[in-house]
């Protein structure tokens, strides 16, 4: 039992990561109509910063939390502004193509990837602890520092919640989302909204990039380990959808936990790919895709 | 009758040929042979983008092809030509089964989840003894009496199964390929079966990607799981999209002009990744229509101009 | 036309839900051998949805579909087109990137899987002359004008031959005079083919001189169902209308 309760806290803050890496991939699809393969960068970025910034500001005497969030800020600031930089040199050309926008994506990660290696080098990093000690949830062990990271992944999942369902921005975004054409002839102004969407998604990958950090080993590649997931996640819940996101999310973060338990890592994801396709068998578009 | 262009395939042949016996070196043999299985898979990708779909999944059948080789030659001992022909087969039958599935799905599911299969596979080689895991298969030479002729085999197989791929876009079947991009739903009306046009697209794409796996297999000797990941898929959509989409020309041009200036550019020490990435995103954003659509248009400018300019005299 | 016939099309209390909302409910609706059947109705009142219904689009919610005597409820638009149902769509009901004659093409691939070429070539050229399209046989169909470009749509459409012809919306954007030589066009599909025609149209001059029958929709349901005259002077339909049916 002990050990059950283990695992589902694992996968709890497992899904925590992917929830906003997918929900920021979904939103994008469900607004712009692109598929970007380059997300995972802006995860990468946001992480790569806080590993490298917090450690030098504890060494320039700040505590270790307030240099975490001192760098986990600007870590997300850099995601945003990366997709930022991609947004207007590149996807707002692509909305609606989503063949060319994927093609130009790809381009970007590759570029991203030489720009990386050559910038942080090939070696891992990480950061020194911000909260020590273990706390005990039912029965099962779990770092504080875990903890907080699924505190905070929640909290965040459900600020985004509220930003959707009570904001203009996000009742825009959802309208966007579902009819592009009936939004505009509501008077959504549909560029500003893309905009507003594509760097939100952009600032949820770096929120979780930031909460990773302290939890993980970072190197330059670390966004491709989560966006085949991520991927796979947002596919289940049918792209365009947030709920979908959140569900695919924890499914594959559940199968992850457990299956990686019992039968290793490669094997959990192994096992993820092949029920997703045979899910696909069933429902073409995901759970409750418009795709 | 649709026009074949046969002669313009004859003169390119020929030229090819002719390289393949002057550029005899072991250096630029290979750099050969690299430019042939290139353009070969970038000739695949392009096919799958004739219902309309971006194939991603190319890499995990290039990969099959390639361990499929691997397999029949050193454990199986089936000959070479045999071997070569398995690997296509194997990658075709493979992708029928997943493309009746995700085909259905299409568009972005069809790419991500071909980007995920891509992935699983690495994993399946990476953690199969018999393939050799992590390291690889090794020891995947043809037949001894092929040495020397090794380039211009490689040559002659992705200028045929190229040539293949192009009558069949010309063909009444390109047509229904093509109608099915456009407006699938019109196809449907009209009573064809898209899935089952989609999945027929697919295989014979995947054949010539099963086929380059084993191509690539025979003329590099060792092959390993990260050969294949989807690195590989993005070198061929980069080759596509530089060579221009509109026409296969487009994938051998864009195999050529990439793969050659590859070389240039890692002997100057720039990264793989900064390179095609580069490349894709120019070709992207700046030369929609590739280096096909820059030649044709400078054609037709220089044929207005030379033709304003008899006007006036 | 003879109502005595067995319908060659039959919805039986058709019903399309999406989520809360009814879009087409308590439809019943026939079409007879050699008959054009006009379906009209003001904006939203179901009737593309009515067209997605019966050619398969769109499963039913509830309710039965009968194509050539057969229950067709449910069966995907491949199968019930097999069954000799063809539709065109409202919006781009064509292949833009490819010609004239290749579109045709197209529509005999599947009824004429079994010749040889020669004869699905000839058919393509049969139908492009029927519909004055002969001169823009090699012409990429994307670039024509709007009003050649719904005569391509048509002629994928009867290219196969159908029974049941179904058009949707087929003379939006056509001059006077391209309405009138597609009005003739479907007589003679009518006529000469013994083709049958599901129409559904906003031109109410059209609507009321080529249809035999007619089926008023609105809201959903239909509210009227008749000869082209007796609809006309129907104090219901006229009210949706807000106005005489013989006005534009």
């Amino acid at each position: 039992m002990e050990l059950v309760f283990q695992l589902l806290i694992t996968t709890l803050q497992i899904s925590a990561v992917y929830i906003l890496f997918s929900l920021g991939l979904t939103l994008i699809f469900g607004v712009m109509q692109i598929v970007n393969f380059a997300h995972g960068h802006y995860f990468a970025i946001s992480a790569l910063v806080v590993v490298y910034l917090m450690p030098w500001l504890v060494e320039a005497g700040f505590p270790a939390s307030a240099a975490y969030i001192l760098s986990g800020l600007i870590g997300i600031a850099a995601a945003v502004l990366v997709g930022l930089a991609t947004y207007q040199f590149g996807f707002r050309h692509f909305q609606r193509d989503m063949v060319g926008s994927f093609i130009l994506s790809v381009g970007f990660v590759l570029l991203f990837d030489g720009l990386f290696l050559e910038s942080f080098g090939g070696a891992s990093r990480s950061v020194p602890s911000i909260v020590e000690g273990t706390v005990s949830v039912f029965g099962a062990a779990i770092t504080g520092q875990r903890l907080l990271l699924c505190f905070a992944a929640i909290l965040t999942a459900f600020a985004l919640y509220l930003v959707l369902m009570k904001s203009k921005l996000g009742s825009a975004l959802r309208a966007v989302s579902i009819d592009q054409e009936a939004a505009m002839l509501q008077g959504v102004p549909y560029n500003k909204i893309a905009f507003s969407g594509f760097l939100l998604a952009a600032g949820l990958a770096g929120i979780a990039g930031a909460l990773i950090a302290p939890v993980s080993i970072v190197t330059p590649a670390i966004g491709a380990d989560y966006i085949v997931k991520g991927f796979i996640a947002v596919i289940i819940g049918g792209l365009g959808s947030i709920p979908g996101a959140v569900i695919g999310a924890l499914f594959v973060a559940f199968v992850e936990a457990f299956g990686g338990y019992y039968y290793g890592a490669s094997t959990a994801t192994l096992a993820i790919f092949f029920l997703v396709i045979a899910f696909l068998l069933f429902k073409p578009k995901g759970l409750f895709g418009n795709g | 009758m649709a026009n074949y262009q046969i002669p313009s395939w004859v003169i390119f042949s020929i030229f090819a040929v002719l390289a393949s016996q002057y550029f005899s070196g072991s250096h630029s043999a290979s750099i050969l042979n690299s430019i042939a299985i290139a353009a070969l898979l970038a000739g695949s990708l392009r096919f799958v983008m004739l219902i309309g779909e971006l194939n991603f999944a190319i890499a995990a059948f290039v990969g099959i092809g390639a361990y499929s080789a691997g397999v029949a030659t050193t454990m199986l001992d089936i000959s070479f030509f045999l071997a070569i022909l398995t690997s296509g087969v194997a990658a075709s039958l493979i992708s029928m089964v997943f493309g009746s599935i995700t085909l259905r799905s299409g568009g972005p599911y069809f790419l991500l989840i071909g980007f995920a299969f891509t992935e699983a596979m690495r994993i399946v080689y990476s953690k199969t003894d018999v393939l050799g895991q992590t390291s690889g298969m090794v020891g995947i030479f043809p037949p001894i009496e092929f040495d020397d002729w090794l380039s211009l085999f490689v040559i002659i197989i992705c200028l045929g199964l190229l040539f293949l791929m192009y009558v069949i876009e010309k063909s009444q079947f390109g047509t229904i390929f093509k109608s099915i991009r456009d407006n699938s739903d019109v196809t449907r009306t009209v009573g064809i079966n898209v899935l089952y046009w989609k999945v027929v697209c697919f295989a014979i794409a995947s054949f010539c990607a099963g086929i380059a796996g084993a191509l690539q297999a025979f003329v590099n000797n060792v092959i390993s799981p990260g050969d294949f990941g989807y690195l590989l898929a993005v070198f061929a959509l980069a080759y596509v999209k530089v060579g221009g989409e509109s026409s296969i020309a487009g994938s051998i041009l864009g195999a050529i002009f990439l793969v050659v200036l590859s070389e240039f550019a890692l002997a100057l020490g720039a990264g793989e990744h900064i390179f095609y990435g580069a490349a894709i995103v120019i070709a992207v954003l700046f030369m929609r229509e590739g280096i096909v659509g820059l030649v044709s248009s400078t054609i037709s400018w220089i044929t207005k101009t030379r033709a304003s300019k008899e006007e006036r005299v | 036309m003879n109502s005595e016939q067995t319908p060659l099309l039959s919805g039986r209390q058709l019903e399309r839900r999406f989520g809360g909302l009814l879009a087409v409910s308590e439809l019943d609706i026939d079409l007879y051998p050699g008959e054009i059947l006009g379906l009209i109705g003001p904006n939203g009142a179901g009737k593309s949805t009515t067209f997605n219904l019966l050619s398969g689009f769109y499963p039913p919610t509830g309710g039965e579909l009968y194509v050539m005597g057969e229950r067709c409820t449910g069966k995907s638009p491949t199968k019930i087109s097999r069954k000799g149902l063809v539709r065109t769509f409202q919006h781009g009901s064509l292949m833009p990137s490819m010609s004239v004659r290749d579109n045709i093409l197209l529509g005999t691939m599947h009824q004429l899987s079994g010749r040889r070429r020669i004869e699905r070539i000839a058919r393509t050229e049969e139908t492009a002359e029927m519909l004055g399209l002969s001169a823009f046989l090699e012409e990429v169909a994307g670039v024509l004008p709007h009003g050649l470009q719904r005569l391509v749509s048509i002629g994928i459409a009867f290219a196969s031959r159908p029974k049941i012809l179904c058009l949707d919306e087929p003379l939006t954007g056509l001059n006077h005079t391209e309405a009138s030589s597609a009005l003739h066009v479907f007589e003679r599909i009518r006529g000469e083919f013994g083709c049958s025609i599901l129409l559904v149209e906003h031109n109410m001059k059209a609507v009321m001189k080529i249809c035999d029958r007619m089926v008023v929709l609105h809201h959903g349901k239909p509210i009227a169902a008749g000869r082209a005259e007796d609809i006309q002077s129907n104090e219901e339909v006229i009210s949706i209308y807000l106005g005489r049916l013989d006005d534009e």
